[in-house]
């Protein structure tokens, strides 16, 4: 597997150029499941730390299966999945979990805000399971949800509005400050006017916090908002497609 | 943020679940240990109560209502025994004391309890443990008082008081009725005439005695002597203003009847004993003797008697009680067993709602090791609010029997819990949540993530 050249941009203006290692990097990825035997087979893609892509297809293609294997939920038949340089399948067990914790924020379409908790609370179990230092996650969390408009952080999540809940989900997302933010068809349940909202929104968080973004999604709007879009409707058998071969936008 | 925030927040969300199911354990809990209790602290009240006595004797009608009326004070023995009796009993074996009691006045609803001044000085309320004082001296003289500790807390009497006692102890309508008594409850004749003193309040014993109050036996047969002089004189009057009627001697008469009884007056149905607290002869140190079974075949074979062991009359009534208390203690361990399946059953029935928190957990990186421990640690927790609930229902229950027990039977009981038995009933508790939580940690660790994360793709 390549290594990508980052170029690593401090406040004070200096540059240093440094070997980091790709946010994802997938190589010969098999997965099947089902009766009907849906395969899934990614021969390569790579994300660049900080890069954001989107990837598109139908209903049925396997979007959220695909997030999934890259975030170490499912498990595939063969190849290799690297988050960060850790090769997510090769972990196993506690190892993986934390590693995911630390490492990649997930968005879902329907935010899956853990009910009966404050939004405060909502981004401190993420924090809770992460490497980062106890005394320093109220301060992160509380930052985040600032900067993220929530007024409001001790407010249960299930009295917010579904702008505030998305808001709540992608400051939860990126509160570890991971390598990879995976996002679910993040849009599908809002109106255009608050799709964009939406995407502008998780897209200038992840550019603020470092982190890459894959982002699913059906939505043939959203490819005018990504510098690079990939299509999942190639991948499924008999007919195998090389995803990050260049499909651009 | 941290494991217990979780678990509160998910107890809090199924507030109901949570406080039923809590519930139920302290239920289980508090009857445990309020039957534990019961039996341990009955038992050793019983054990407390007949001190260094070998053996009681009482013209009641079997042996254990004689060592609950003159040992516990739970009722006045209805028969005495004759005064001559006594003294025939006293010279018929070798006793270390043989100390007359007599029961029948109250003072507050409270036992006085009539008895020499050897009670104090031989007979120990404790087998190791004589009288101890905490203010004031023994009495001396007929009419003084000294108050068991828990008289004195009751009555609030202190050194120096004087007060008069009520003849017999009063009886409530229910009692009033079982001796087919109807109407309104007669009010207690109080023996006015004569003043007690209290001269002196003991230490607590644990025993029946703490809420008595001890006098002299004469001034208790002086009391009943003067109540029999009395009723004489008025019946003389009767019989005396039937014969002159008409004529109003009133005024001369009640001049006649101020005269006080005093000792001289005594006569032998006056010197009413109502229990004799005894104990053989045995060697210095020894608390046990050859003579005790000798005496005891010798006093039994006197029909006129009643003669009990207290040691085995005890056992006795533990045997009786003891198969009642294990059925308890079995029905108690069913409502355990029970309150464990409510916690399954309502922790198993909240994984189906919990199967998408689950799954954000897993993703956030809790891992599925993590998210059984929080499982286990809510039913854990839940054992352990029921225990700690169960405890405090328990002492509060304890103190309402035991209040029930003095009330009923005058057995004075301290409920309280042997610390390592309450112990092994709280661990017991959150042990049997822990085991009732342990199918639906297991069906939380089970939980896919993939399929609980709504599929959009």
């Amino acid at each position: 597997m390549s290594l990508g050249v980052t170029c690593l941009r401090f406040r004070h203006g200096t540059e240093l150029m440094t070997a980091m290692p790709p946010a994802l990097a997938i190589q010969d990825l098999h997965f099947s499941y089902g009766r009907d035997h849906f395969e899934i087979v990614v021969p390569s893609m790579q994300l660049a730390p900080a890069e954001q892509v989107l990837l598109t297809g139908g209903s049925g293609t396997g979007k959220s299966t695909i997030l999934q294997l890259i975030a170490g939920l499912v498990d595939p038949q063969q190849g290799v999945v690297r988050v960060a340089g850790e090769n997510m399948h090769a972990m196993r067990g506690a190892a993986r979990d934390r590693f995911r914790g630390a490492h990649i924020g997930m968005i879902f379409q329907t935010f899956n805000l853990l009910q009966g908790f404050s939004a405060l609370e909502n981004v401190l179990a993420a924090l809770m399971f992460s490497e980062m230092p106890k005394l320093s996650h109220r301060a992160r969390a509380r930052e985040l949800l600032q900067s993220l408009g929530i007024a409001r952080p001790e407010a249960l999540v299930e009295t917010m509005s579904v702008g505030q809940q998305q808001r709540v989900a992608v400051a939860r997302a990126v509160a570890c400050r991971p390598a990879l933010v995976l996002a679910d068809e993040p849009t599908a349940s809002l109106d255009p006017e608050n799709s964009a909202a939406a995407i502008e929104l998780i897209q200038r968080t992840c550019s603020e916090s470092g982190a890459a973004l894959l982002c699913t999604s059906h939505d043939p709007a959203m490819k005018e908002r990504f510098p690079r879009v990939e299509s999942l409707d190639a991948l499924r058998r008999p007919v195998i497609a090389q995803v990050g071969a260049g499909a651009g936008a | 943020m941290n494991d217990f925030t979780i678990i509160r927040r998910s107890l809090a969300a199924r507030k109901l679940s949570t406080i039923f199911t809590s519930l139920s354990v302290a239920v289980a809990v508090a009857l445990m240990l309020v039957l534990l209790m019961m039996r341990d602290s009955g038992r050793a009240a019983f054990e407390r109560g007949s001190g260094n006595m070998h053996l009681l004797l009482s013209a009641d009608s079997d042996p254990l209502t004689a060592i609950l009326n003159s040992v516990f004070l739970a009722a006045p023995p209805r028969r005495p025994i004759e005064h001559a009796k006594f003294e025939q009993l006293a010279m018929r074996a070798p006793w270390e004391f043989f100390i007359p009691t007599q029961i029948g006045d109250s003072y507050q609803g409270l036992p006085v309890f009539a008895t020499t001044g050897e009670f104090f000085t031989k007979f120990k309320p404790d087998p190791v443990e004589p009288w101890k004082l905490q203010s004031g001296r023994f009495f001396d003289k007929n009419f003084e008082i000294v108050l068991g500790s828990r008289a004195a807390q009751e009555t609030g009497l202190k050194p120096g008081d004087k007060i008069s006692l009520t003849h017999g102890m009063p009886k409530t309508r229910a009692q009033l009725q079982e001796e087919g008594i109807t109407g309104d409850v007669p009010a207690p004749h109080v023996h006015d005439e004569y003043k007690f003193e209290v001269v002196g309040i003991l230490e607590p014993t644990g025993g029946a005695h703490d809420r008595a109050l001890m006098t002299g036996i004469t001034g208790a047969w002086i009391l009943h002597a003067h109540d029999r002089r009395e009723k004489a004189e008025h019946e003389k009057d009767a019989a005396e203003a039937n014969k002159e009627e008409g004529h109003d001697h009133a005024d001369e008469h009640d001049h006649e009847h101020e005269a006080l009884t005093t000792e001289a007056d005594l006569i032998d149905s006056d010197r009413k004993i109502t229990g004799v607290y005894a104990r053989v002869m045995t060697r210095p140190g020894s608390d046990s003797s050859a003579m005790i079974p000798v005496v005891f075949a010798q006093m039994r074979a006197d029909p006129t008697i009643t003669v009990a062991q207290p040691t085995q009359e005890i056992d006795k009534l533990f045997r009786i009680v003891g198969s009642v208390d294990q059925i308890l203690i079995a029905m108690a361990a069913v409502v355990a067993a029970s309150s464990g399946i409510s916690i399954l059953l309502a922790l198993y029935n909240s994984m189906e709602q919990r199967r998408r928190q689950i799954a954000v957990l897993r993703v956030l990186g809790a891992s599925a090791g993590r998210i059984f421990r929080l499982v286990l640690a809510e039913s854990l927790i839940l054992g352990a609010i029921g225990a700690a609930f169960g405890v405090a229902v328990a002492l509060i229950g304890a103190q309402i029997v035991a209040s029930e027990m003095k009330a009923r039977l005058g057995l004075v009981i301290e409920p309280s819990i042997a610390p390592l038995m309450g112990v092994y009933v709280v661990v017991g508790a959150i042990l049997l949540a822990g085991i009732a939580g342990l199918l639906p940690a297991i069906v939380a660790y089970r939980t896919s993530v993939a399929k609980n994360l709504r599929p959009l793709g």
